[in-house]
């Protein structure tokens, strides 16, 4: 009882920052249509940037997480402006932007490979709180579980207020209904695919943070993450942000529950299987919209 | 021949007839895969465990690689061919996973993470060659007929395709069969060159290259996949001095081909429809 109701609260708190990479790769989704597999660049962009900022050049935490948000948030304008625009520009296919995608998410490992070499890195370990407390019975919770959660709800709900309340969020839910017709209505498409993109790359920035304290960070950590936040994109619907934010969810508890109970080697084994039966049961995940194509 | 050219050679035919077999997946059927370098995987576990494990000949164990691949990929299919588009993509790349993660943790029959040593060099600059012609032929004739033709008229237009009475479901699973086929034996072939696998060398990033060469060479054009794979097997291998930055190359090449020329090298033309005077069925489809 004890473990399951520990690895409860594991499972959330590793959802929850699966949920902010989700997110962003869901919003990217939702206005272009593509897999954007270099969102988990981004991610490992922002942890980096954190991790220098405070080692090396000795900045106090708040200012290296700003700094690794904006760096994030930067390098994923900068994708967008270099090698998905122009391909958008002249063709339609997603096709395209999907392995243009690939070849960056290369490009940025790489690039990290060769300037700060491939060994694995962690944060210094006082920057968070580690505490354990008592939560009753003998269930005890690393403050640093909870810290994420809650850091986690701060930020997803940031991004609703933004997408509900501001004029830039109006644009972008229409952008995400269609892009051609905001467009038309006199939405700047240009600088709203860019405000997506920063949008993007600083949830994955504050998520990559997070996974580089919880395990280390190295230029590959990106194409692993990603691949899960694919999964609870799919899981919760692809273009969806609360299905995104269920599917990784769902995504932590079963990872967490697996390693508590069965084995740690079956939990990427166990979101696989999630997977494929999500698609085969219900394809379009649970908030995602039916896919039109039946044939 | 010298050692080195050699390798290349066998390289070449390895990597071409895995592409092809991607190509008939990806650019002939319009099912972008993620997840065929786990039926490599597959094929090369198969032939090493039956050769080093079984003494059995290493020719029935490349193609049983094949076959393996080929059930793997049926058992698969059936559930997963309905998806479409990006859904299908997915898939296949936590199908792949999964696959690798299998042999990866299946210590007592495939050694896990370690990789499988002591398998024989069976796969010469001869075997090499004379697979990959026979698998060529093969491929070159199967896009030119019904099947070939099948395909290209679903990815073109699938509604116009099964009203013209095709049965789409049925030439998409064969597809994928073949396609597992040709990437299982090419996985049987590396395994019997290197003569040491390990799973991860059949991870996402080895599928991705499989792909990337098909859209490199042209989606829709066999002869510019072998081209692309050609040509990318040696950029590698010129290359290999500044292995460094090989994958940096390697990714922004990616991104400049998608930018500069999405259509890859030959579109969907095949490179004898460029000689003046010579006609041929693919270009007239154009």
């Amino acid at each position: 009882m004890t473990t399951l109701s520990q690895q409860i609260i594991n499972g959330l708190s590793l959802g929850s920052v699966y949920a902010l990479i989700a997110v962003g790769y869901s919003l990217v989704y939702s206005i272009l249509l593509f897999s954007n597999f270099a969102h988990g660049g981004f991610l490992v962009v922002g942890g980096y940037a954190c991790y220098f900022l405070l080692t090396q050049y000795g900045f106090g935490i708040w200012i290296s997480i700003t700094g690794a948000l904006v760096a994030s948030g930067v390098v994923a304008i900068i994708t967008e402006r270099m090698a998905y625009k122009p391909i958008r520009d002249r063709t339609s296919m997603t096709l395209y932007l999907m392995i243009a995608s690939m070849g960056v998410s290369i490009v940025i490992e790489n690039i990290f490979v060769i300037v700060v070499g491939g060994r694995f890195r962690a944060l210094p370990q006082d920057t968070f709180p580690h505490d354990l407390f008592n939560l009753g019975g003998n269930v005890t919770v690393n403050s640093f579980d909870i810290l994420s959660l809650i850091v986690a709800v701060i930020f997803l709900g940031g991004l609703q207020l933004f997408l509900n309340r501001t004029r830039w969020g109006l644009a972008i839910r229409a952008a995400a209904c269609n892009l051609n017709t905001a467009g038309l209505m006199g939405v700047n498409v240009p600088l709203l695919i860019s405000i997506v993109f920063f949008v993007a790359g600083l949830l994955a920035a504050v998520g990559g943070i997070f996974l580089s304290v919880r395990y280390t960070l190295y230029p590959q950590l990106g194409g692993t993450i990603t691949t899960k936040a694919f999964v609870a994109a799919v899981i919760g619907g692809l273009g969806s942000l609360p299905g995104a934010v269920v599917g990784s969810l769902l995504l932590g508890l079963a990872e967490m529950l697996t390693a508590g109970f069965i084995s740690s080697q079956m939990r990427d084994l166990v979101v696989f299987s999630m997977l494929v039966i999500m698609l085969l049961v219900k394809p379009a995940g649970f908030f995602g919209k039916q896919v039109s194509d039946k044939i | 021949m010298a050692g080195y050219a050699e390798g290349i050679i066998v390289l070449l035919s390895i990597n071409c007839i895995a592409a092809m077999g991607v190509s008939l997946l990806t650019g002939f059927t319009g099912i972008f895969t993620l997840g065929h370098a786990a039926y490599m995987a597959l094929g090369a576990y198969t032939a090493a465990i039956m050769t080093v494990r079984y003494g059995v000949h290493w020719l029935p164990a490349i193609v049983a690689g094949g076959i393996i691949a080929v059930l793997v990929a049926w058992l698969i299919g059936i559930p997963t061919l309905r998806l479409t588009g990006d859904y299908y993509a997915i898939a296949s790349i936590g199908l792949g996973e999964a696959i690798r993660l299998i042999l990866e943790n299946w210590q007592s029959f495939t050694r896990g993470a370690r990789g499988f040593p002591g398998i024989s060099s069976y796969t010469g600059r001869g075997v090499a060659v004379v697979f990959f012609t026979i698998l060529g032929i093969g491929m070159f004739n199967l896009i030119e007929s019904r099947l070939g033709r099948e395909l290209k008229a679903s990815r073109d237009d699938k509604v116009a395709a099964s009203l013209m009475g095709f049965n789409i479901p049925a030439s998409r699973m064969k597809a994928l069969l073949i396609s597992a086929f040709y990437c299982g034996i090419s996985g049987a072939l590396l395994g019997g060159y290197m003569n040491f696998i390990q799973p991860s060398m059949f991870d996402m990033m080895k599928s991705t290259e499989l792909t990337a060469v098909v859209v490199f060479g042209g989606l829709g054009s066999m002869s510019g996949t072998l081209l692309s794979s050609a040509l990318i097997t040696w950029l590698m291998e010129y290359f290999r001095d500044i292995s460094q930055y090989r994958m940096l190359i390697y990714g922004a090449l990616l991104v400049m081909i998608m930018v500069l020329r999405p259509e890859g090298l030959l579109g969907n033309r095949e490179i004898w429809s460029f000689i003046p005077g010579f006609r041929s069925n693919t270009k007239r489809r154009g």
